[in-house]
């Protein structure tokens, strides 16, 4: 069993700003912990330095039980990597030595054959073998028929980037939880998983007695897996020691402490000026309180310098305002509707202030659906119709606006499109700072983050005056902090919401649900329905 | 007599490395092809024994073929 401690650790940026400062806390053996934060707060820097990536500027790390880490990049892997170089990379210290001995002297064997370079290569399979390596083909053969449903000499050879990010992350998920480290860093290990993906991965995560230190932006997996919550904010971290269903509570609370302490701390630092002050001037006059004043000056001094308590973390500045309007009391109609060869016809009444999720088969025409409620061009058959005063708007998934990724949001903003008038850049980045997004007004949309991009996209929908809302995948590329701020503004808004997700969290706010089966068949459940398998389609 | 090496156990490796070096050098007699194997053997202990039968009789064709030269 192994654990983690970090202590007092600091790092400062290239730029001199101090990211993350006394960052102190445990990770006792077989815990499984959660990693939360903004995008930009530290959480993979912090990895990295338990990882060892990167050595802290102060503090130390100490760890036992062997590191297995598991990085973000997974699963969007396009080189050349091959799964046995996979699986090597993700093996212990030991094996990846001597695995690279081995490539080493069987190089020079091909050039070289002679006595001397058959010994060195008898001495690495030797070392190979002391190494545990051939044990770790034995593991890496179960990984494989695990992940891929194929032994490891079939595969081997076969590069990452013709397995889908799903497969990816499956394979090193299987290869860490199966070998030998006691203690895992796993970053964003649900992401390419469907949702069936991610309740294995609950499972094994649940019943493996390693250590686990993860980041995850998915709310579901956080409250089934986390049995504490390492939270980096304000540039240090903290621990909630219960689960993530008591976290939200525990950080306001946390918050509203830091505050009264911050609070206590100005109202006696004022106190003690006004001391200093008063006797300031009865010193003048009277020699006899000199002692006093100075012995109250010193008092100041040891006060100010002993510095204030942390300050509570700024809230995330995200005040999303989705008005919307009264509409028609249906919203939308369909009537033996059939998108051409993806569904069979269907109808479908949603009315006014409804909040339906669209759920289902990845290629059963969701995202389709969407688009031809928000008046774009999909081939169909069958009716289908908006209600009075309903006007649609369109949240896209990220990579869905090329047109976009040289323009700055300040230029969108500016120049408006149908349906949403431009306005002068003073509204604009005023909006923009609502939404978190004043520093990137500037900024080329292609270079903003995922979350920042989706934030922008709520940010135009707002401006639009849209009464229904149609929204593809919102949460995708937000953090757990702005997901929550779309949800409460979803809440507040007057009108009607579609919406297609596979968040399992963000559903539950929902309370209709349209499922897009793989056998064609469009339904309605009360209940959100998540286990429906890709759709097959001769390719 | 005495042998320089001692005989190892009789292993599959080493009696196959035997059989096909004494036919890829007819010109040697079989003790010294023998000789040569077992040593190459006796050096290689504790190469894994998967690799050992390929190890074996790639260092003993190496040492024949140095002889001959």
């Amino acid at each position: 069993m192994g654990y983690v401690d970090v202590s007092a650790v600091r790092h400062t940026l290239s730029d001199g700003r101090v990211l993350l400062d006394d960052v102190s806390f445990r990770i006792g053996e077989g815990a499984r912990a959660a990693l939360v934060g903004e995008n930009g707060a530290g959480k993979t820097t912090l990895l990295r330095i338990i990882a060892g990536d990167l050595a802290p500027e102060a503090g130390s790390i100490a760890r036992t039980g062997g590191l297995g880490v598991m990085r973000q990049f997974i699963g969007s892997v396009r080189d050349d990597t091959t799964v046995q170089r996979f699986l090597v990379d993700l093996s212990p210290p030991a094996v990846r030595e001597a695995w690279d001995a081995v490539e080493a002297t069987e190089l020079t064997l091909m050039e070289t054959d002679d006595e001397r370079s058959q010994m060195a290569y008898a001495d690495a399979l030797a070392q190979w073998g002391d190494a545990g390596g051939y044990d770790a083909e034995v593991t890496w053969d179960t990984v494989t028929v695990a992940a891929l449903g194929v032994p490891y000499e079939r595969c081997k050879y076969r590069e990452l980037s013709t397995l889908s990010g799903g497969e990816q992350k499956r394979l090193a998920l299987e290869a860490l939880l199966r070998g030998p480290d006691e203690v895992l860093l796993l970053d964003e290990p649900d992401n390419y998983l469907d949702v069936p993906g991610k309740r294995w991965l609950e499972e094994r995560l649940l019943e493996t007695r390693k250590t686990v230190l993860f980041v995850s932006h998915d709310r579901e997996l956080l409250a089934r897996v986390a049995d504490r919550v390492v939270t980096v904010e304000g540039g240090t971290a903290w621990v909630h020691g219960g689960g993530f269903g008591s976290y939200h509570d525990a950080r306001t609370a946390r918050h509203e402490r830091l505050a009264e302490l911050r609070r206590r701390w100005d109202e006696e630092h004022q106190r003690l000026m006004e001391l200093v002050r008063t006797l300031q001037q009865q010193a003048a006059n009277s020699p006899d309180m000199a002692g006093r004043y100075h012995a109250m000056q010193t008092r100041l001094a040891k006060f100010e310098a002993a510095g204030p308590p942390p300050d509570r973390p700024p809230e995330q500045r995200v005040a999303m305002r989705l008005r919307g309007g009264r509409t028609g009391v249906r919203a939308v109609i369909a009537e033996q509707l059939e998108l051409t060869g993806l569904m069979q016809p269907f109808d479908l009444e949603v009315w006014y202030g409804d909040r339906v999720g669209v759920l289902g088969a990845n290629g059963a025409g969701k995202s389709h659906f969407l688009r031809l409620l928000a008046g774009q061009h999909v081939t169909h058959t069958g009716d289908w119709r908006l209600g009075a005063r309903v006007v649609p708007g369109f949240f896209a998934q990220t990579h869905a606006h090329p047109e976009w990724h040289d323009r700055t949001p300040v230029d969108l903003l500016w120049h408006g499109e149908p349906g949403r008038p431009g306005v002068d850049r003073g509204r604009a980045m005023a909006a923009l700072r609502r939404y978190g997004l004043a520093d990137q007004g500037e900024q080329p949309f292609r270079t903003m983050s995922g979350g920042q991009q989706a934030r922008f996209q709520i940010l135009l929908l707002e401006l639009s005056g849209a009464t229904l809302l149609l929204l593809d995948e919102p949460t995708d590329n937000l953090d757990v902090l702005s997901a929550e701020a779309l949800e409460e503004a979803l809440a507040a808004f007057e009108g009607t919401v579609l919406a297609v997700t596979h968040d399992r969290w963000f559903a539950r706010s929902f309370d209709r649900f349209v499922v897009f089966g793989a056998d064609g068949r469009v339904y309605e459940s009360a209940e959100p329905v998540f286990d429906e398998t890709r759709v097959q389609r001769i390719r | 007599m005495t042998l320089a090496v001692p005989p190892t156990v009789p292993d599959p490796s080493v009696r196959s490395a035997i059989a096909r070096l004494r036919q890829e050098f007819p010109e040697l007699a079989p003790g010294p092809i023998v000789l040569v194997v077992r040593t190459c053997r006796e050096e290689l202990r504790g190469s894994p024994d998967g690799a050992l039968p390929e190890l074996v009789e790639r260092l003993a064709r190496q040492r024949l073929r140095v002889a001959l030269d």
